[in-house]
């Protein structure tokens, strides 16, 4: 049977595609633009939708405000560290969920998954004298250690080492293998591209994370990641004047997780498909 | 080995080949390695923090680590690090950290480091907040030389806002108070002459400069602040106090007094009844800036009640048009006999959690910073640093220092009301009282209380907090 | 033999992720509970906590200024979470079958578009639309214009400052929930159409007669997630609104850290997270019991 689909319905369609395009972009769009505008301009009413003449004095005023390179090297350790701790407890935990067989299994499995829809408001209070009491405080140990294993994780990891075939992991134990070497030799390799979602995921989170840095951190600006950093700069850039350079300030916090999803978003999309946490 | 599976994608294959594998399992067993060495780095080196502190304690030859909580702008933390880059030179053994956070985060930070090692020594604080902080038993009180000097060398009434049952916990630096702005263009436009000096007279005003389209303001008269605690509740005080009433009178809430209805009668008539105040145009955010500051500066506010620091960001904003800006005392009301601006002040306090070298290092800095040693011409380095940012110092001999540049047409209204201003109340639950005030204001000018309403139950509501505060 | 060498394999394998699970997420839970029933300044020791039993939810739940701004704020919390839901559901369905089944090309980057919002940090997207919203030289407002629609308010007034900051969250939403749709859209058989466009279904009979029903897991899901990501929302209120005008966008992520942190009060914002995480139980539980009475049926 041919499909045919009549050009008015096409072009229907691609307009309104366009337009849902336009409307999602606006946004990031207005807030590039308005990076490379100059204070004039972006007071000026009606707002100027493109610069007239593009400047990167923005650029390079957002620096006398907050520490960019040194925000982005804490942002990178916060979300970096984080997600390779998350990959890693979740790849074992996942593992024993998927393939072993022990009394409490299920019910211990129903309390790790319970705590993922757990508003982390609820144990904010409690979380941060336990960290303060650990003399975590005002550092990024505080940040990175609470956050180093979480249920999603092993939840998404636990479904699909459950569709490595329980052969290559008997054939690898006859081998004499033990089980650390198991699970990063045999099984990891099989659940790569969910270990690639699962790593854009926590990193994309840990990056955007804001309410947990700013309670630890109490205003230590050396340990500051950008979102911090960005909210100071917005405080002290107070005059619509200075609009321009929180937008470019914005822009550079944006581009790190946008560019890891640009490469990781295939994984990330079949991941979620495959994952069966969609029925 | 060739992929096996026909089924997976080819994103799949690329993964599956042998040397992949073991590459990958280099991968992470490298990462492994490099998560451990940094978490144990990042905790040895709290560890280093820690074990320095107290041997410095013991007087070796260490350096005593320091450190000033602020929230003042990027610009003025540089500046005020070219003072402790002096004071360090000459002082080898101590070295001084600044940390900045926002208005917004400062007490929050105070309160959660409360508990914590890694807490700043000294914090600069608003003075509302002292009693609290004592009570938690956070903060160092004042060594004897450092509490007498206070005493000798500031005005009796800030040294008193420094200190709790008679014992002093910081230095006074800077000391606010609120006058009425005004636009000098938008009155000549509207064709008067003074600003008003009575409430009569500002009603009058304000509906003469009130524009409107429709039923939209596109003009406001006078703006009544919202969404800031300080910003909404201070402008209203200093009219409370302008008309004979008081806030808190011998601990206990006086907003059921006649002086204080007819306050918030005269927010009523303005945002309400003759709608020459727009609730939309004078909201503030997280930064104490926003709409109430644009709208003023660009001339669609013709009146609003301030308080003086707000000079820098009204130069930065309005450039050439400045002029156009000047300063009256607060109208006075009908049961008042002269204008009474609130005043409040910040301090600078001592982390009693602090160890006992970084706490005496620390009281040392303080007297440093606030002496005229540290500055030029007879004044402190503080008093510098605040008036760079327009705000008026509080040791008598920086006040005397300044004097030239404390007449500038601007600050002169508020310079020659210091003395007739009256404290905002300092009690246990402060911030609390005025949040409560702050919404009841807020909804009031909102227009969802009649004012009657929003008296009473600002009444009951600051009756409730200053009881739980208290128990 | 076997399987004593087994479990302590199982054991050292789950000890990290227990481990960590259990004294940052576990134990803090129970002390949640615990501190709920006690006068505790967040500044001192746990230990210096005084046993009140349920004054705190009494506050909660009085007249007094405490007990209004608490129920003010949960008000908040659920309007912003069900206005959230509401729109974000009917558009990643509408987003979703299209970039699903359209047969135009340009799909993937439309996919693309959407869900790189996702991955912007809230922080920035509350900077951004904060200006977007500007009453004066923000763009929403002047586009507005081009079709005779005067200038909003937004942030400024208490009737759509809440609304606003839902709008901020649909956008930034959006692409995540239309990926998982298409997640869910995929796992329906082709045959299943086939079938029905046999027996004459047309395209909007289709979706409601057969893909909504197919989908009802996955829309479930969404809707869960959805509620948990709303009651989070924490950022653009501590940056634009403080919870302001006149309170009408003080939601509980942020009231809690008010009351608990800069407030000090530490037991009485536990029991606020105890009533928060009761009422999300009970919501959650009621999504699931109309969903088996659907299966039901």
């Amino acid at each position: 049977m041919t499909r045919r689909v009549s050009i008015t319905r096409r072009a229907a369609l691609l307009s309104f595609m366009l337009i849902a395009c336009v409307i999602t972009a606006f946004p990031i769009l207005w807030m590039v633009a308005t990076a490379f505008k100059s204070s004039d301009e972006a007071l000026q009413t009606p707002p100027v939708w493109v610069p007239g003449h593009p400047t990167t004095d923005a650029f390079s005023a957002v620096n006398d405000v907050i520490d960019i390179p040194r925000s982005f090297i804490n942002s990178l350790l916060i979300a970096g560290l984080t997600t390779t701790g998350i990959l890693l407890t979740s790849l074992l935990a996942g593992y024993v969920f998927a393939k072993y067989r022990f009394r409490g299994k299920n019910a211990l499995f129903a309390v790790l998954i319970g705590t993922m829809f757990l508003p982390p408001i609820v144990t904010l209070i409690p979380l941060f004298r336990i960290v303060t009491q650990l003399g975590w405080d005002a550092s990024l140990v505080g940040v990175i250690v609470p956050n180093l294993a979480n249920a999603f994780g092993i939840f998404l990891m636990r479904q699909f080492i459950a569709g490595v075939p329980d052969e290559l992991i008997e054939a690898a134990r006859l081998d004499g293998a033990s089980e650390l070497r198991i699970v990063f030799r045999i099984v990891a390799p099989n659940v790569l591209p969910a270990l690639a979602a699962l790593a854009m995921f926590a990193f994309v989170y840990h990056w955007n994370s804001y309410l947990w840095p700013l309670t630890v951190l109490q205003g230590n600006e050396q340990a500051s990641p950008i979102v911090i950093s960005l909210a100071r700069l917005l405080t002290y850039t107070g005059s619509a004047a200075n609009t321009p350079q929180v937008m470019a300030g914005a822009t550079l916090a944006v581009l790190p997780p946008l560019i890891l999803f640009v490469i990781l978003q295939r994984f990330f999309v079949n991941t979620m498909s495959r994952a069966g946490m969609t029925g | 080995m060739r992929p096996s599976s026909p089924r997976t994608g080819p994103e799949d294959d690329q993964w599956r080949g042998r040397g992949s594998v073991r590459r990958t399992s280099r991968y992470v067993a490298l990462l492994l390695l490099a998560v451990c060495a940094l978490v144990v780095a990042a905790c040895g080196s709290s560890d280093d923090d820690k074990g320095a502190s107290t041997a410095s304690g013991g007087g070796s030859g260490d350096k005593v680590k320091i450190s000033f909580l602020t929230h003042w702008a990027p610009e003025t933390v540089r500046a005020f690090e070219r003072v402790t880059a002096a004071y360090t030179a000459d002082h080898p053994d101590v070295e001084v950290e600044i940390r900045a956070v926002p208005f917004a985060d400062l007490l929050t930070t105070l309160r959660s480091q409360a508990g914590g090692d890694n807490g700043p020594t000294m914090a600069s604080i608003y003075d509302l907040w002292l009693p609290e902080l004592v009570r938690d038993g956070v903060l160092s009180r004042a060594p004897a030389a450092n509490a007498a000097e206070v005493t000798k060398e500031w005005p009796a009434n800030l040294a008193g806002a420094a200190s709790v049952d008679g014992s002093t916990y910081g230095y006074p630096n800077e000391v606010d108070l609120y006058a009425l702005n005004y636009n000098k263009a938008l009155f000549r436009a509207a064709g008067i002459a003074d600003p008003p000096r009575t409430w009569d007279e500002l009603i009058a005003d304000a509906k003469k400069l009130t524009k409107k389209d429709g039923d939209r303001i596109t003009q406001q008269g006078f703006g009544l602040i919202s969404s800031w605690a300080a910003g909404t509740v201070h402008p209203f005080t200093s009219l409370l106090y302008s008309n004979g009433g008081e806030l808190i009178a011998d601990g206990r809430a006086a907003l059921d007094s006649q002086q204080a209805g007819e306050t918030f009668d005269l927010v009523d008539q303005l945002a309400n009844k003759e709608k020459v105040s727009s609730a939309q145009m004078s909201t503030a955010d997280a930064n104490t800036t926003g709409p109430y500051l644009e709208n003023f500066v660009s001339g669609k506010t013709a009146m609003i009640i301030m308080a003086n620091w707000w000079e820098s960001a009204l130069r930065a904003g309005m450039r050439g048009r400045f002029s156009d800006i000047a300063t009256a005392p607060i109208p006075v009301g009908p049961s008042g006999d002269a204008p009474h601006s609130v005043s409040y002040s910040w301090l600078t306090v001592v982390n009693g959690k602090a160890g006992e070298a970084e706490q005496r290092a620390a009281w040392e800095f303080l007297a440093y910073l606030n002496s005229p040693e540290s500055g030029e011409e007879g004044h402190s380095a503080m008093a510098a640093l605040l008036q760079s940012m327009g705000i008026l110092p509080s040791r008598t001999s920086d006040l005397e220092a300044y004097r030239g540049d404390l007449s500038r047409e601007f600050l002169k209204a508020y310079v020659e009301e210091l003395p007739n201003a009256k404290p905002f109340p300092i009690v246990l639950g402060g911030q609390e009282f005025t949040e409560s005030l702050q919404r009841n204001l807020e909804a009031l000018q909102a227009g969802q209380m009649s004012a009657g309403d929003a008296q009473e139950r600002s009444q009951a509501d600051a009756e409730s907090v200053l009881e739980t505060a208290a128990g | 033999m076997r399987t004593a060498r087994q479990n302590w394999w199982a054991a050292g394998l789950l000890a990290p992720s227990v481990g960590l699970i259990g004294v940052f997420v576990l134990i803090p839970i129970v002390l949640t509970l615990w501190l709920s029933l006690h006068r505790w300044s967040t500044a001192t020791p746990f230990g210096d906590a005084e046993w009140v039993g349920l004054r705190n939810f009494d506050a909660l739940f009085s007249s007094a200024l405490v007990g209004r701004d608490f129920r003010q704020a949960l008000r908040n919390t659920f309007v912003y979470a069900g206005l959230s839901i509401a729109l974000l559901i009917p558009l990643s369905i509408l987003f979703g079958v299209i970039v699903h089944r359209a047969a135009v090309r340009g799909t993937t980057f439309l996919r693309t578009v959407l869900f790189a919002t996702y991955c912007v940090p809230m922080i920035a997207v509350a900077i951004v639309w904060s200006k977007l919203y500007s009453p004066t030289e923000g763009p929403v407002n002047q586009a507005l214009g081009w079709f005779g629609i005067g200038p909003q308010p937004w942030l400024s007034d208490t009737g759509t400052a809440l609304i606003s900051l839902v709008f901020l969250n649909v956008w930034q939403q959006l692409g995540y929930f239309t990926v998982l749709v298409v997640a869910g859209l995929t796992q329906i058989p082709p045959s299943v159409y086939e079938a029905a466009a046999l027996d004459g279904a047309r395209n909007v009979k289709l979706l409601f007669k057969i893909t909504l029903p197919l989908l009802r897991r996955t829309l479930l899901f969404c809707v869960v997630i959805a509620l948990i990501n709303a009651i989070q929302v924490f950022e653009p209120v501590a940056t634009i609104t403080q919870g302001g005008p006149v309170g009408s966008t003080n939601v509980l992520t942020y009231h809690i850290r008010q009351v608990g942190i800069e407030r000090s009060q530490g037991g009485l914002a536990s029991a606020m997270a105890v009533t928060l995480l009761l009422a999300l139980m009970a919501v959650v539980t009621l999504v699931f019991a109309l969903m088996r009475k659907g299966d039901d049926r």
